[in-house]
């Protein structure tokens, strides 16, 4: 019997079309041997610099040092709070994305930053270690510590410290849903929300979005093995891999905070984030899921001009307005 | 990630940045994207609010650099623009376009030419003056003719009608579509192949309208099957040498013919004042000095009618025969 590999869905046409142009600078597969490369190409990841973030003075913007976790080396936190925000602020924990190799703690803060002039947020974004040079659990154990500290500090940040929602996009929509899982596990801070755009959830890489999507799009399921590989060695797809490196092997996805995941149809995530919210429901949780139609990996990002990139930013918009305002 | 505006923004303006705009609208038209997606994306590569005009075909659309949709602001003739058939593509920018813009503009305008065709029926007759002169030409074999109306959106079975426009353009319509805009005659609908008929209509009605303004006042458009026996008018073989139209040439005064206009055209005089938007008392007194300057009486209906028929003279005399 021949394993028939049913064909992908299309992209949508304005990012097909965007995909045509930004294809030869982001191939849709890589290799461990290109990470070094990956890193080097700043033409893949926004730089942001602290005048960028200030945004005219509308937030103040620090590096903060905090102690890691249980004694691992210090960790560095970006923090840009609303400097014109009145009434309760909340806080938005950042963990940034970049398949858990590339990337650092400004990474997608640019987003961040939009939620936290319409809502008045506090972001926080963890600068982490990345694999493979740092393996599970380091990263994920820097992005906890980072969450506890924040906690711990809600008084000086200057939110309430019930308004406390973790979000992520990619690795970073991963790294946000473990900390959910750690924070209800560990007896560790309660959360608002969990914001989850894209998330990479599942190390076992073998769903039928994944095995469609080969090739194609953007992280690719080669590019994913490459990051999981980066992350967990020989033991990623294996049995035994800890829910806090990828959220989707938890056996119980019950009393998490409110969560939102987004991803595209023409994507490797997409039945792995579908599957993630059907288990939250299933469990008696909170989750709302969107999943649009012909979107490849963090579209959104690459061609936010796009109709169905200004649809899926305002759903995250709609979201949080209920979270914090309803 | 680095959007695709900013990337292609940091391209030097040579091959590379072209071969990028190529690859956007190729990718834009093989997924059958439509015509937003089309004027967004010439927005977001130019960098500036771009918009698809199409008056033919009722298509406006304009976008802005961040992709979303605004409404329609005032033309500016100095902006670069191309056309896709009946449409206009244009970047609101000033100034001569650079040779991104340029590419933008040749790519995005031959896309939205593809999908307008596909989506909204071949371009109507003004971009294909051949097929309309065969349509409106009696002696042409009728199969021909057919074939001529077939492409130009009409179907066998259906009724349609020419326009004949005061510059000389034609158009054709098919016979339940409400006429466009401008200063035109319009002729009977009917059969596909009775449109030189239609045709014929139509150039003699458009020698009835007017330019609307104060110095030729009158209705723009003009339907032959309203005329009536006033068509006889273009019998006469001068209607300049007239004398009652010599006076109404020779009488100077700038508010005589719009007054005259309003008299003839509405059925009292305290109409006649609400469509000069002039008091009552002011119009009489018009109408006084109006009598005076022409030498017949303005208040009876033979008078009306005797300077009826001198304006419709004096229209047929400013619009002679089209060659």
């Amino acid at each position: 019997m021949t394993a028939v590999v049913p064909s992908p869905p299309p992209f949508d046409p304005e990012l097909g079309a965007a995909l045509a142009v930004l294809g030869e600078q982001l191939p849709p597969s890589f290799t461990p041997e290109m990470i070094p490369l990956m890193r080097q190409g700043a033409s893949v990841m926004d730089t942001f610099s602290d005048d960028d973030l200030r945004r005219d003075g509308r937030f103040t913007v620090e590096e903060r040092t905090v102690p890691g976790l249980d004694g691992d080396p210090d960790i560095s936190l970006l923090i840009c709070r609303p400097t014109a925000a009145t009434g309760t602020l909340g806080c938005l924990y950042h963990t940034h994305g970049g398949g858990m190799i590339l990337g650092d703690n400004r990474s997608g803060v640019d987003m961040m930053l939009d939620f936290a002039e319409e809502f008045g947020l506090v972001v926080v974004s963890v600068e982490y270690r990345l694999a493979p040079e740092t393996p599970h659990p380091g990263p994920v154990n820097d992005c906890y510590a980072g969450l506890l500290w924040t906690a711990a500090h809600a008084d000086e940040l200057g939110f309430e410290p019930g308004r406390l929602i973790v979000a992520g996009g990619s690795a970073g929509g991963g790294l946000a849903a473990a900390l959910a899982l750690m924070a209800r596990d560990l007896d560790g801070p309660e959360l608002l929300g969990q914001l989850l755009i894209c998330p990479m959830l599942d190390d076992r890489n073998e769903s039928t979005s994944a095995v469609q999507m080969e090739g194609l799009g953007v992280w690719d399921r080669t590019a994913n093995r490459t990051g999981w590989g980066a992350l967990l060695g020989a033991a990623a797809g294996g049995p035994g891999v800890s829910p806090y490196a990828a959220p989707a092997r938890a056996v119980d996805l019950g009393n998490l905070p409110p969560a939102f995941i987004d991803v595209g149809s023409a994507e490797t995530f997409r039945d792995e984030d579908v599957a993630y919210a059907s288990r939250i429901w299933q469990a008696g949780g909170r989750a709302e899921l969107h999943v649009w139609p012909g979107g490849f990996h963090g579209f959104d990002m690459m061609a936010p001009t796009a109709v169905i990139s200004q649809d899926a930013r305002q759903a995250r918009f709609r979201w949080l307005n209920r979270l914090l305002n309803a | 990630m680095k959007d695709l505006a900013v990337r292609l923004a940091a391209l030097d303006a040579d091959a590379s940045a072209a071969v990028q705009v190529i690859a956007y609208f190729d990718g834009l038209v093989e997924a059958g994207a439509g015509l937003q997606s089309i004027v967004r994306g010439a927005a977001v590569l130019a960098g500036c609010p771009a918009r698809l005009d199409d008056p033919a075909r009722r298509v406006h659309i304009r976008m802005l650099p961040d992709g979303a949709a605004a409404a329609k602001t005032p033309d500016d003739d100095g902006w670069p623009g191309a056309a896709a058939g009946t449409a206009t593509l244009r970047l609101e920018r000033s100034g001569a376009a650079g040779p991104v813009d340029a590419m933008v503009l040749e790519r995005a305008a031959a896309a939205a030419r593809t999908v307008l065709d596909r989506t909204r029926g071949r371009a109507p007759v003004t971009d294909q003056p051949a097929m309309v002169e065969l349509l409106v030409d009696a002696a042409a074999p009728a199969d021909a003719r057919q074939r001529a109306a077939r492409l130009l959106g009409l179907t066998a079975g259906g009724t349609a009608y020419a326009m004949v426009f005061h510059g000389g353009e034609i158009r054709i319509l098919k016979g339940d579509a409400d006429p466009p805009r401008g200063r035109a005659g319009i002729g009977p609908a009917g059969p596909i192949l009775d449109l030189p008929v239609s045709h014929d209509g139509a150039r003699v009605a458009v020698r009835f309208t007017a330019a609307g303004t104060d110095e030729d006042p009158g209705k723009t458009i003009i339907s032959y099957a309203e005329l009536g026996a006033l068509v006889m008018l273009t019998q006469v073989p001068e209607p300049g040498a007239v004398p009652d139209v010599r006076i109404l040439e020779q009488a100077g005064a700038p508010w005589l013919l719009p007054t005259l206009h309003a008299v003839t055209s509405t059925t009292s005089l305290r109409a006649a004042a609400t469509l000069l938007r002039l008091h009552h008392s002011t119009l009489q007194d018009r109408v006084a000095q109006a009598e005076h300057l022409l030498g017949w009486s303005l208040r009876d209906p033979d008078g009306l009618l005797r300077t009826h028929l001198a304006l419709v003279l004096r229209r047929l005399h400013r619009n002679p025969v089209s060659p």
